[in-house]
């Protein structure tokens, strides 16, 4: 459906993203993740026809969005990271507006109560949109993109401004539209693309770090086997013992968290089971386990971990420069943390 | 186009801007018209267009000031630029609600003309050729205001930059003067909005006038047009 290669921007020597590839099937909701500024708007943004590319192209439906604008922007819904309101026009008098702007064909009246409803902002149909509070605004603007009920939706931070009650009405809503539209959404806020998207993209300055869907994701990144244990006795003894486990790799001691009770975590090599070593070892030595439990990384972590400083995005490391953790090794226990 | 065209005239009406310009035009005209009209005893009609070329030059600008800055500080561009419609389309139907407003207020200037046709026998071509005289010299600082307003963020920037511009285009002729030299003098005289205007309002109508101010509407549209297009790559 929406088709993505090699897309480039650059704002004189700043590159706000770097030969991003991806494609996204039709009928599928796709998250796209990133720290502020990492390029997700920008993106969206150009598939959208707002700006244009450095570098790349953009297809949706097999249009071209250089080529047949026009035909794609009728594809395509969109909902900007500020939605765009006319501040002196009724929510009535700019969903008509917009309607008569996209050209939609369906019946008039009916086609935007519908909407309306859908969105729950019939209530405040009649009034000014300078009056309405940040969550209607945000109503009024996905309302906007999905007059017309076109195909494609991108919707940039959809539930920015919301109450957590809207918050989820708005993600069934996503949902929903998933079922007959293709959706792509951008957020900073994990718990929204894990709890919406079929795919996550995540994005970093300006490369696709990773993609997948949610549990790969944390399972990919928590393909080595970590736990967390707490253990009674002498920091420096205890994490020497640890040491000498077999296929231990690293272990760290997070400091005394109950009197004489200190808390390690120890990973070991991929695909290791350490749980019975590490109750051999702590009885050998007379240091009772406290707590045990199992380290998976939460998308969470896979998020802070893949957009840190430190991080090399498996990406960069490939000659071509397409995100593609499948290429992430092994078949590991991992985490089903989802 | 007429989507956009239809709701930039409706915001003009919602908001004060239409009626504050076309109150103080108004409110000049009937100055003007009662001292030359009514003090005068003249029916000499021309006389007030012709004065009321400085200040439709003066206050145009304010109609066109918001019309593609508040759009691109407010983002409401993005709504405009990501639909199916040509950028063409969009600037020529601000351009076209920006027009409007001031056709509006000349065709109310017509009423006391009326009145006087009614008890005198005034020249009717000389009046109809300083109305089209009118609109065309409107039109052109319109396209001008558009585009300039197209150029920047800040509605106060493209006000000022606006009125400068056609500050300049009134008194271009002047400069021609201080110059001697032939080209220069041709080149401000061929743009100047005044030495334009006047034949006007004098009963000649000057056809390639006429041309010239279509020129610079087309021309000036033509430029916002790119110049919406460019924000794309830049």
């Amino acid at each position: 459906m929406i088709e993505v290669k090699n897309l480039t921007k650059r704002y004189g020597s700043n590159v706000a993203i770097d030969h991003v590839s991806f494609s996204v099937d039709e009928g599928t909701i796709v998250g796209f993740l990133g720290p502020n500024g990492a390029g997700k708007s920008t993106t969206m943004n150009i598939i959208t026809g707002y700006l244009s590319a450095s570098e790349g192209s953009v297809t949706v439906s097999g249009h071209s969005i250089l080529d047949e604008p026009s035909e794609v922007k009728k594809l395509i819904g969109y909902l900007p990271e500020m939605p765009p309101l006319y501040m002196d026009m009724t929510v009535k008098e700019y969903l008509n507006f917009m309607y008569d702007l996209k050209k939609v064909t369906i019946p008039r009246e009916k086609h935007i109560q519908e909407i309306c409803s859908l969105v729950k902002i019939k209530d405040v149909y009649n009034r000014l949109i300078a009056n309405l509070s940040k969550g209607y605004k945000q109503r009024v603007g996905i309302a906007q993109a999905l007059l017309g009920n076109p195909p494609v939706l991108i919707l940039d931070e959809p539930t920015v401004g919301l109450d957590p009650k809207q918050i989820i009405e708005i993600r069934n809503l996503i949902k929903n539209l998933g079922r007959n539209h293709t959706v792509v959404l951008s957020s900073h806020i994990l718990a929204e693309v894990q709890a919406v998207c079929e795919r996550i993209l995540i994005i970093n300055k300006g490369v696709i770090v990773a993609d997948g869907t949610p549990d790969k994701l944390s399972h990919d990144l928590t393909s080595d086997h970590r736990l967390v244990a707490r253990i009674e006795g002498e920091e420096r003894e205890v994490l020497h013992n640890l040491r000498t486990i077999k296929n231990v790799v690293e272990v760290q001691s997070f400091g005394e968290k109950e009197p004489g009770v200190y808390e390690y975590s120890i990973e070991g090599a991929p695909e290791k089971d350490l749980r019975r070593d590490l109750f051999a070892c702590c009885t050998r030595f007379g240091t009772p386990i406290l707590a045990l439990r199992n380290s998976d990384l939460s998308l969470e972590d896979v998020f802070l971990r893949l957009t840190s400083d430190t991080y090399v995005p498996k990406a960069l490391q490939q000659p071509a420069v397409t995100a593609a953790p499948e290429a992430a090794d092994s078949e590991t226990k991992g985490g089903d943390q989802a | 186009m007429t989507a956009i065209w239809k709701r930039e005239l409706k915001s003009y009406y919602y908001s004060p801007i239409a009626y504050v310009f076309m109150g103080v035009i108004l409110f000049l005209f009937g100055v003007y018209f009662w001292q030359v009209v009514m003090s005068g005893s003249s029916y000499y009609m021309t006389q007030v267009y012709s004065i009321m070329f400085t200040w439709c030059m003066l206050f145009l600008p304010a109609l066109t000031m918001k019309t593609f800055s508040e759009e691109r500080k407010n983002k409401t561009d993005q709504a405009l630029l990501t639909a199916p419609v040509s950028v063409t389309s969009i600037v020529w139907g601000k351009f076209l609600s920006a027009f409007c407003v001031y056709l509006f207020t000349m065709l109310i200037t017509l009423i006391p003309v009326f009145i006087i046709g009614a008890f005198s026998d005034p020249s009717w071509q000389l009046i109809f050729g300083n109305i089209v005289a009118t609109l065309l010299y409107g039109a052109a600082i319109i396209a001008i205001g558009v585009f300039i307003s197209s150029l920047t963020e800040s509605q106060i920037v493209a006000l000022v930059a606006t009125v400068g511009v056609s500050i300049l285009l009134m008194l271009v002729d002047s400069f021609s003067g201080l110059v001697d030299n032939v080209v220069f003098q041709t080149i401000v005289n061929w743009i100047s909005f005044q030495s334009r205007y006047t034949p006007f309002t004098n009963g000649i109508f000057n056809v390639s006038s006429v041309v010239f101010f279509l020129s610079v509407v087309v021309v000036f549209n033509f430029l916002t047009a790119r110049k919406l297009e460019s924000r794309r790559w830049s």
